[in-house]
């Protein structure tokens, strides 16, 4: 597993995903990246998993890839992953069955629902991960981070 | 404002056995009796000091009976079971000279006893010059504290004792209280300008005799502005410290009480009900808080005020004096009357939440029992009835309190009516000024519009003690399982362990009855028998979660109570039936019993355990939330997690209680392989219903009614035919079926 014997290859597939040929030279593929701690530490400890949910190996720091690697790597990564950040949240009101968000993301403004407090989860000391109905996440790196007016909305329902 | 307890015979015995006591000589345990030799009840009190074993008893109108026995004369004290009663026989020359009887119930305490007597026997053998003289013992101080001390305690005023939480800020409680003299004397001034206003502006004005004083008015204004700012500055000052004071007070008493939860043995929390503990900490400190940011402030306000308005009306007219305060005996008297009667009220209410609590704490985790047996209607009304108490003995509180207000605001308007009567006459007579009598009644009215509060101030009062109380009565409860019983820290142990004899009492029922095994560093034991034989509890001692009756538990040579806890709990690795999972993420829980673990030891005990290909699946990984509220995860998956965590933390000795007994036997097989990992190279006891499970077992121990039958491995004891072969055979025509 250490990083200092990296004898494998990764090549990009049609469809996104991987394909993983190891130090014998055997192709693997349709294989994909999965990050084991995609909150609390996101470039480290990436597993690359074949199509038939095997781990095939595990990355233990992105950075310690050659560059090249890592490109197909972090793409890779970036075509199967979808957790927005949470930059400011505009709006909260009470909807039927929980709370209607209104929130501005990185990756544009979006709005939610959220079901209750069990929704929205801590990880760390500041870092939120926000789940809404549709089980997509959210992510709030850092709680003191956002603007005055934001946090004052979160406050009133976490 | 305490009752006074009403006298318990064996206080009064614990007393005189007190005044009996020779120079130097110290009590080091008592045991309180509940029957005659005849079997009728009647109490009696043994002691044990350092030099004695005394026993007193009153005979019904008699005086008390006393007898005592030096300590190294006596051979021995010896507890016997008959039945719902025991017997303690005390020998001394090799005859029975005295014996005892009790109740079975207090079987446990007569324990405790034996083993204090037993102690102290032992260290005067050891040390025969000890005995009558004043010499003091290192080894046992803390213990020695007389029994009675900390039920002496529970009866002193909890609000007392409240004071002793709040000793740490006796900085801001001093700037608490100089604000509030400082805000009350503020706003007694208002009155004492307005009566010169009147006399010196009003009257004059009105008269029409003297055009200036008009400028006086624009003075009296300001002066009078200015006192309302001032005293509004000061007030404000005056809540925020309070308040400050009573949050960090009640943020304290949860703390110690939690911690101190913590300390308790299992035995206490199998006692408890989980919904009663948390209404303790949770909503009883809560109460305490408000009580004092709110109650106890204003009615020290309240009680400042009237001593100052008393003494300004006074020292202005004291006859008017008498008649505007004439009603507070008459109030004060009432206000005694309801206390009483609140009291009981208000414990009843307390105890009443409670029992709703233990309601809800019981049937929403236990709802799928519930649902599956079709008892919902049942438990609705198992809460309408928990409902109905607490709205029954609060409408008791009400019924007195609201009788208790207008009566109060009556008084209050009739001391006001008495103080115009007497004013009116004062100034016709022109003893005083009508500036006077304004002053008079804007001081009285003042006064009375806070005497309502002010006996609200013994309701919430009371209700505060019986928080206070209940929360105490946690923080009372002396730790049975001393944590730090032995200082002996062993670091990392080999592994051995030995059951010397031991044997173990579970209230009045013996459940081990002298058990003797030595189990070898690295080998692997399978425990087995019947439900009730007493597996799970001889692995309870082993942890140290109780402590052995009689006999001893070794660790590589040292008994177990020698042994610092928390370092031999290191060693030691549980997976249980029931795997608990902590609200938090995966990775926490694995990291559970060592929470510095790097994020590599975090993944290579899940690979070991098998969990590692079932957590790459999940959406967050290892960051996924488990627990009350997290997510949803088998029971197989759940156990692997739960070997992760005892994986991670490397013990030397293992305890598997039913790992597998959950689950079905797919699942078996997979965890089966992640025990394997588990086991490899570490002593271990595995119990099992499932006999397959136990086939790496170096030997299986046998165990019914709580003593070892049978020992071997599998086909010795198949050959011997015995409790082992039945208990197989029996397996097998179930799985069969």
């Amino acid at each position: 597993m250490s990083t200092a014997m990296i004898n494998f290859t990764l090549e990009p597939d049609a469809s996104g995903g991987l394909v993983f040929i190891n130090s014998a030279g055997v192709r693997h593929e349709k294989a994909r990246p999965v990050r084991l701690f995609p909150f609390t530490d996101s470039n480290a400890w990436i597993s690359i998993v074949s199509a038939e949910g095997k781990e095939l190996f595990t990355v233990e720091q992105l950075a310690s890839l050659p560059d090249a690697q890592q490109k197909v790597l972090r793409e890779a990564l970036a075509g199967r992953e979808f957790v927005p950040v949470i930059r400011s949240i505009d709006n909260v009101s009470r909807a039927a069955n929980g709370y209607n968000w209104s929130v501005t993301t990185d990756r544009g403004p979006t709005v939610f629902l959220i079901e209750g407090d069990e929704s929205i989860q801590q990880l760390g000391d500041f870092r939120l991960v926000v789940v809404d109905d549709r089980n997509t996440r959210y992510l709030i790196p850092n709680v003191n981070a956002l603007d005055k007016k934001s946090r004052q909305r979160l406050e009133r329902y976490y | 404002m305490i009752p006074t307890p009403p006298i318990d015979p064996s206080e009064a015995l614990y007393q005189y056995a007190e005044s009996r006591l020779g120079e130097g000589e110290r009590i080091m345990a008592h045991f309180e009796t509940d029957l005659d030799a005849s079997l009728h009840f009647h109490s009696g009190l043994i002691v044990l000091t350092d030099q004695r074993l005394m026993h007193a008893e009153q005979p019904r109108d008699e005086n008390i009976r006393f007898k005592s026995w030096k300590l190294p004369l006596i051979d021995d004290l010896v507890l016997e079971e008959l039945g719902a009663t025991a017997v303690l026989h005390l020998i001394q020359g090799g005859t029975l000279v005295y014996e005892w009887r009790t109740t079975s119930g207090s079987v446990r305490e007569a324990d405790a006893f034996l083993a204090r007597f037993k102690e102290r026997q032992q260290a005067l053998r050891l040390d025969p010059a000890a005995v009558s003289t004043t010499g003091e013992e290192a080894d046992d101080d803390e213990d020695d504290e007389d029994p009675f001390a900390t039920k002496g305690g529970v009866r002193s005023n909890p609000l007392l004792r409240l004071l002793f939480f709040a000793k740490p800020w006796y900085k801001l409680m001093a700037l608490g209280f100089i604000l509030t003299v400082s805000a009350t004397a503020a706003a007694l001034m208002a009155p004492w300008i307005t009566m010169s206003l009147v006399d010196n502006v009003l009257i004059p004005l009105q008269s029409e005799q003297d055009r200036p004083h008009v400028k006086h008015i624009y003075r009296f204004a300001v002066n009078l502005g200015g006192v309302a700012f001032l005293t509004w500055l000061l007030n404000w000052g005056k809540t925020f410290t309070i308040a400050r004071l009573a949050e960090r007070v009640t943020s304290r008493m949860r703390r110690s009480t939690y911690e101190h939860l913590q300390k308790l043995s299992l035995t206490y929390f199998n006692r408890k009900r989980t919904g009663d503990l948390i209404s303790r900490i949770g909503t009883d400190t809560d109460h305490i808080s408000l009580f004092i940011s709110v109650n106890l402030i204003d009615f020290v306000c309240d009680v400042l005020m009237f001593i100052g308005i008393a003494g300004v009306l006074v020292s202005i007219n004291p006859i008017l004096a008498l008649a505007a305060l004439g009603p507070a005996p008459i109030i004060g008297w009432m206000v005694g009357r309801v206390r009483g009667h609140l009291r009981g009220g208000f414990a009843a209410a307390s105890r009443a939440w409670s029992q709703m609590n233990n309601v809800l704490s019981d049937t929403i985790p236990g709802v799928r029992v519930v649902k599956a047996f079709a008892q919902e209607q049942r438990e609705v009304e198992r809460f309408r009835t928990a409902d109905q108490h607490i709205f029954d003995t609060n409408d008791r509180v009400n019924r007195t309190w609201s009788f208790f207000t207008p009566m109060i605001e009556l008084l209050t308007d009739m001391g006001l009516i008495t103080v115009w009567a007497v004013g009116a006459w004062s100034v016709q007579r022109g003893y005083i000024t009508v500036g006077v009598l304004t002053g008079f009644v804007l001081y009285i009215s003042r006064l009375y519009g806070r005497v309502e509060s002010m006996s609200r101030f013994f309701a919430s009062a009371q209700r505060a003690a019986t928080a206070a109380h209940r929360v105490f009565e946690i923080l009372d409860v002396e730790p049975d399982m001393p944590s730090n019983d032995g200082s002996h820290k062993v670091g990392r142990l080999k592994g051995e362990i030995e059951f010397r004899d031991v044997k173990f009492r579970h209230g009045a029922r013996q459940v081990i009855k002298g058990v003797s095994l030595t189990i070898a560093p690295g080998e692997m034991i399978g425990l087995v028998g019947a439900s009730g034989a007493g597996k799970t509890t001889l692995v309870n001692l082993a942890c140290r979660f109780f402590d052995v009756s009689e006999g001893s538990i070794l660790m590589d040579g040292v008994d177990l109570r020698e042994l610092d806890v928390e370092d031999y709990r290191r060693n030691l690795g549980l997976v249980l039936q029931e795997p608990y999972l902590f609200y938090g993420t995966i990775a926490e829980n694995i990291a559970y019993g060592k929470p510095r673990a790097t994020k590599a030891e975090i993944l290579a005990a899940a690979k070991a355990a098998h969990a590692h290909n079932f957590i790459l699946k999940l959406a967050d990984g290892y960051d996924s939330m488990v627990g009350e509220r997290g997510q949803q995860l088998s029971g197989g998956e759940r156990q692997r997690i739960s070997i992760a965590r005892a994986l991670l933390i490397d013990p030397a000795i293992l305890i598997l209680d039913e790992a597998t007994s959950s689950v079905d036997t797919e699942t078996e097989r997979e965890i089966q392989a992640a025990l394997d990992a588990l086991t490899n190279g570490r002593t271990t006891i595995a119990i099992a219903h499932r006999l397959g499970t136990l086939r790496k077992a170096n030997r299986l121990v046998v165990m019914d009614d709580g003593k070892i039958s049978e020992i071997g491995t599998h086909e010795q004891l198949m050959k011997s035919s015995g409790t082992y072969a039945r208990l197989h055979a029996a397996m097998l025509e179930v799985t069969h079926v």
